[in-house]
């Protein structure tokens, strides 16, 4: 501990305080333009000098640590008059277009220059001019160089944070330029976070150009509905039109970062092609009613189906919704059927559920990273959860541990990584399986009764290994990482719901490791903003809120289909989840739903599964809601309304209520905050969960709000995780490549294609395969193949990724021109295709 | 005693030979002579106000014809009854002096106080208070004046030194009454 | 794109470096010659490529440096004058005056035939022997206005 005197106020700080972080502490305002507390120190801009007595000169505050015994002075005349100066050297070169800039009104340099600047400026040079007009770096970036301060966040977040590097320093002094290569155009993560760190109009969003001024704006708290990261936002809007979405400094557990779906892909929300009316199906067409007739329908159709009906939810709707649903259909509806997912099996759901110990109450990523070992699995995490992937890239920078990627396909975080291993497609558990064994071929003591222990104990590891397609070397360092010193933090993602073969290795590792005496910390990585909190609210067939045993196990989504084609289920409510384009097998879905005798859509879009229903029903978005969303951690956080619905669609709350209402007058609770008192009393792992929102200033990281994690709900017995199998079709020389699928980097689901700003980002398909496969296949980046499957065959554009594992094709789910639902068949497994040059 | 008789009998006298009626009607007979005091406005005469006169705003353009206005909405910033609307847009096609230009400018003049402010905040001098003053109409639709409406020059550039008053021709047609003023026919006001 | 006998030096250059990064300067050195006197495009490209690096670091890099022409290309002889406080109490700027007049060409720009091209620069580190110009790779020192128009009809 040092103890320094700022302004004559003695304050104790720890040793290697930043004089800045001190000065701010003790309350005394410093301006900066170059520092932020994630990035390296550069100490470029020169606004935060301060006076040290015994030093003659000024010293940057954001680079100079206290040391004991400092007398320093940060409003003396001298300081005053420095930054004046720097402010009018800023200012000789600047633009001076304020208005207009899109930064105006929002601009820290304005904002400085009006508090500290000199107000007048001696420099009648003419001014030195970078470009006379602003040029498009990137479809969502527009850029004006003129206006610099030349402060490097851009350039540092680029590398540190987003780690893309593809923004430099060009030049040096007042002619350094924060560009792109040559200024081309450019080909990155189009996240925007050069932009939202930006002091200054440099670096603009171009959707966003010429619109509007801040002013005026008016936003609301929200949670970006993409991934299940969860990051904090603010969504602002002009005459009824969302313009912008921003991060802020120090907010939410993103801070100000956000990836391209989060800060370009809110204008889905003002789309022309939003449902507006209630739709019912007359004589074969669908066609506007009123809500009475739409759901006197409703109530016609349900009644006559009895107890054969279903539910399928998405998760992107609240908490509040959710809870309402399941409780409309167990207690009003009186059936079991619900489900919250159109793509996973409920037993993969349960197994996955209680290999993370989500059960468990919620874990923060941040913990998870403070861990000495982290090995990611299952998951793309740069283009899955690109934030998550910040968070880790920042985090691991900045500490001495242990990174270990595994993953068939070479990431962007693989830069971070201290191992790196490529293993093959669907082989998550066979690679898990190998390294519980290396770790139980040392402990065999400690591990001997370890539940599910015996199933691997007498397998070879070359077997293994073999099967994963990774060296035993490979197995033997991660296993030596993981029972090393210290704690061990586990990222696991979607692949072991896609292929819940791999759960039970994913369980046996972390009981293997507890059985050492370690901390395991899990973050289950989710690509549903609410996939989370639809499980917790207990929109599942095989358990209820808070992970609580049901009576009666229901129906799964693909057993309600099932059933439908079977004519045992009669009708079906789908609540804006598209099962036709996110069911494998899509043949298989669109005939079970025309064997229905009655289907309900609620929806904002007129989906595929839409154009099947009976009677659509226009829901809301994310911005015309109150609610909380749980992220992937457990991290309850709320979602404000911004907008009314549009026209006359309502709320997902409000028409769960009024469905249930035609059968009782007095079903609910009313409005989301009373379904909220409800879930806090009913749910114990909400009951004390706050829901304060977290504005602390981001000093040293703490950007966790550790009473927002979800509360354990101790009670799992009720999970089913029986039956976990992947099912992969035969490798064939004609179908060499396994069919991988997940989320691209600008899209998320089908809800991303109605965000003009994402389609420009990527509208057609691509399939993604090794370099090295298609230079064995004679193909080159950016040609157009056929992908050709048993049952499907389709164009998409080649784009090849060096380092990759070989024999995996990857199609996101995506895309409206490639479904890479059809490539699948029921009961058939993974499918495998063919890749040749159309 | 005599004193006070002496002013009756001068009263008595001013009353015979009707004193103050020949001071009135020499003063009524002084107008007659003095020309006229009001304007045959609207159809013979306008008053063209000074330069300082706060009338209705103008948009105007620059010598090559551009745009003067950047729609950086600073004037309904300024405006303290928020009766003006700026909706910017791109187009670099020179319409304007630089590449962002207003999609909308509006005033809504029944909020409008005429205080000037919005002049004051113009950072290109593109919004002014010009000297037209003759805003009624018969029904609201004039209320609200369009940038299309603003951008046509008024009827008294602003090079005009005014407070004259102009020559006027008043011509009423189903599109309006309008009053038409000669700069080149101006006299000074007459009072 | 580079000739094998760049490329061989590249290697033996990367040598002296722990880290093939920071071997950057000396390869960027061998590219600019190898295009005669400037960089392109597809140079940094390959630079990176080598390195390991983002094209936008390479870039980062050479546009620091004044001894790089990045997509500025220049003529045979490359005339840089030395304009700092010891040469310039000596005259340099009568002498660039009096180049500038000699090749027809202001400073910054290549003559028509590409054979010169004139630019100022910072101190070249030889003050003891002001004025001083560098002509590609060579100093020529205590200058004066013949003494050039003997270079310059030399190098013509």
């Amino acid at each position: 501990m040092s103890t320094v005197k700022i302004n004559g106020k003695e304050v104790t700080v720890k040793d290697g305080t930043l004089i800045l972080d001190a000065a701010r502490d003790a309350g005394f305002e410093i301006p900066t333009f170059c520092y932020q507390a994630d990035l390296m120190g550069v100490g470029s801009c020169r606004m935060c000098l301060v006076e040290i007595e015994g030093q003659k000169k000024l010293q940057p505050s954001c680079i100079t640590p206290v040391l004991h015994g400092m007398s320093i002075h940060t409003e003396t005349p001298t300081v005053m008059s420095a930054r004046a100066s720097m402010l009018e050297f800023l200012l000789a070169n600047h633009a001076l277009d304020c208005p207009v800039c899109d930064k105006g009104g929002e601009c820290e340099l304005q904002d400085m220059v009006y508090k500290y600047g000199p107000h007048k400026g001696r420099h009648a040079e003419p001014k030195f001019k970078f470009q006379e007009k602003d040029y498009v770096l990137s479809p969502v970036i527009i850029k004006n160089s003129n206006r610099c301060v030349q402060c490097m966040k851009c350039v540092r977040v680029c590398g540190e944070v987003v780690g893309a590097n593809v923004l430099g320093a060009l030049g040096r002094g007042d002619h350094q330029e924060e560009t792109s290569f040559l200024r081309s155009f450019l080909d990155c993560d189009q996240d925007g976070n050069c932009i939202e760190v930006c002091p200054v109009g440099c670096f603009m969003r171009l959707p966003y150009r010429y619109k509007t001024r801040p002013w005026d704006l008016k936003g609301k708290d929200t949670v970006c509905p993409y991934c299940a990261t969860g990051c904090r936002m603010v969504i602002e809007e002009r005459d009824g039109i969302v313009i912008r979405a921003k991060a802020q400094l120090g907010v939410g557990l993103n801070s100000e970062t956000l990836c391209a779906r989060g800060r370009f892909g809110f204008d889905f929300i003002n789309s022309p092609e939003r449902l507006t009316k209630p739709l019912v199906k007359r004589f074969g067409t669908l066609e506007p009613a009123s809500w009475e007739e739409a759901l006197g329908v409703i109530k016609d159709n349900f009644i006559a189906a009895g107890k054969n009906i279903g539910g399928i939810a998405s998760a992107r709707l609240t908490d509040e919704e959710l809870y309402l649903f399941q409780k409309l259909f167990r207690s009003m509806l009186g059936s079991p059927n619900i489900d919250s997912s159109a793509r996973w099996a409920p037993e993969a759901v349960e197994g996955f559920i209680k290999a993370t110990g989500m059960d468990e109450g919620g874990a923060s990523a941040f913990d998870c990273m403070e861990s000495d070992t982290v090995l990611i699995t299952g998951t793309h995490l740069s283009d899955e959860n690109p934030v998550t992937d910040y968070i880790v890239r920042r985090i691991s920078a900045g500490r001495a541990m242990n990174l270990v990627i595994a993953s068939p396909r070479a990431m962007k975080l693989d830069s971070s990584a201290s191992q790196i291993v490529r293993h093959n497609a669907a082989a998550e558990g066979h690679l898990l399986d190998a390294v519980t064994l290396s770790v139980y071929g040392g402990n065999v003591d400690k591990l001997r009764d370890v539940p599910g222990i015996n199933r691997i104990k007498d397998a070879r590891q070359d077997d293994l290994a073999g099967k994963a397609g990774c060296s035993a070397d490979d197995i033997k360092a991660i296993a030596r990482k993981l029972t090393g010193e210290g704690s061990v933090g586990l990222f696991a993602g979607t692949e072991f719901l896609r292929y819940p073969g791999s759960i039970p290795g994913l369980a046996l590792l972390k009981n293997a490791l507890k059985a050492l005496g370690k901390k395991v910390t899990i973050i289950p990585v989710l690509d549903r903003a609410n996939q989370r909190g639809a499980w917790e609210m207990g929109v599942h067939p095989g358990f209820g809120p808070g992970y609580s045993p049901v009576k009666e196990r229901g129906m799964g989504c693909a057993d309600m289909l099932e059933a439908a084609s079977s004519g045992e289920l009669q009708a079906l409510y789908v609540v804006q989840s598209d099962i036709v384009a996110m069911h494998p097998d899509e043949n298989f879905v669109r005939g079970a739903l025309s064997g229905l005798k009655f289907l309900v859509v609620q929806d904002c879009f007129m989906s595929e599964t839409a154009r099947l229903a009976n009677v659509v029903l226009p829901a809301s978005s994310f911005a015309e809601k109150d609610g909380i969303l749980t992220n992937q951690e457990g991290r309850a956080q709320i979602i404000r309304k911004l907008l009314p619905p549009p026209v006359k669609a309502k709320r997902d709350i409000d028409i769960i209520r009024a469905v249930g209402e035609t059968f009782d007058r007095s079903f609910g609770p009313k409005n989301p905050v009373l379904v909220l008192d409800e879930i806090r009393k009913e749910v114990g792992m909400y009951g004390e969960v706050s829901l304060a929102f977290n504005n602390k200033r981001n000093v040293d990281n703490k950007l966790d709000l550790k009473e927002a994690l979800v509360k354990p709900a101790g009670l799992a017995e009720g999970l089913n995780a029986s039956g976990l199998e992947t099912k992969l079709e035969p490798k064939t020389d004609e179908h060499p490549f396994l069919l991988a699928t997940g989320n691209h980097l600008f899209h998320s689901g089908r809800l991303s294609r109605k965000s003009p700003t994402l389609i420009g980002l990527l509208k057609n398909a691509i399939v993604e395969i090794s370099a090295e496969d298609a230079s064995a296949l004679g193909l080159m980046n950016g040609d157009k193949v056929r992908i050709k499957g048993r049952y499907y065959e389709a164009y998409a554009t080649l784009h090849t990724r060096s380092g990759s594992k070989g024999g995996v094709a990857f199609i996101a789910e995506n895309y409206d021109d490639v479904p890479v639902n059809r490539f699948f068949r029921r009961g058939e497994g993974v499918p495998r295709v063919s890749i040749t040059k159309a | 005693m005599s004193g006070k008789e002496r002013l009756n009998i001068f009263e008595l006298i001013k009353k015979v030979v009707f004193t103050d009626f020949v001071k009135g009607l020499s003063i009524t007979l002084g107008y007659n002579v003095r020309g006229s005091m009001t304007l045959k406005y609207p159809d013979q005469e306008k008053w063209i106000p000074y330069k300082r006169f706060r009338g209705l705003h103008t948009l105007n353009r620059d010598e090559n014809g551009r745009e003067l206005c950047v729609a950086c909405e600073l004037c309904s910033k300024a405006c303290p009854t928020q009766c003006i609307t700026v909706i910017p847009m791109e187009d670099d096609t020179g319409r304007g002096i630089s590449d962002r230009v207003a999609k909308v400018w509006k005033v809504d003049l029944v909020r409008c106080l005429f205080c000037g402010y919005c002049e004051d905040a113009c950072p290109t001098r593109a919004v002014r208070l010009g000297r037209d003053y003759e805003l009624a109409c018969s029904d609201s639709s004039c209320n609200l004046k369009q940038r299309e409406e603003l951008l046509v020059p008024q009827s008294v550039p602003e090079s005009f030194e005014g407070g004259v008053v102009a020559a006027s021709t008043f011509e009423a047609s189903p599109a309006g009454l309008r009053v038409k003023a000669d700069l080149t026919k101006t006299k000074k006001r007459p009072w | 794109m580079f000739s094998d006998k760049a490329k061989e030096e590249i290697q033996q250059v990367l040598k002296k470096y722990p880290n093939r990064r920071s071997g950057v300067m000396d390869v960027l050195r061998i590219a600019q010659r190898e295009r005669g006197g400037h960089l392109v495009k597809e140079d940094m490209e390959e630079i990176a490529r080598i390195l390991g690096m983002q094209t936008v670091e390479v870039n980062a890099s050479a546009a620091f440096y004044t001894m790089y022409n990045v997509e500025k290309p220049v003529g045979k002889y490359h005339i840089q004058v030395c304009r700092n406080i010891s040469c310039l109490l000596l005259g340099a700027e009568n002498l660039i005056k009096h180049m500038e007049r000699e090749l027809n060409i202001r400073v910054g720009e290549t003559t028509p035939d590409k054979k010169f091209t004139l630019s100022t620069v910072e101190c070249l580190g030889s003050c003891g022997t002001a004025p001083m110009m560098q002509i590609n790779d060579d100093y020529y020192e205590n200058l004066t206005a013949e003494k050039i128009d003997k270079i310059l009809k030399d190098l013509k």
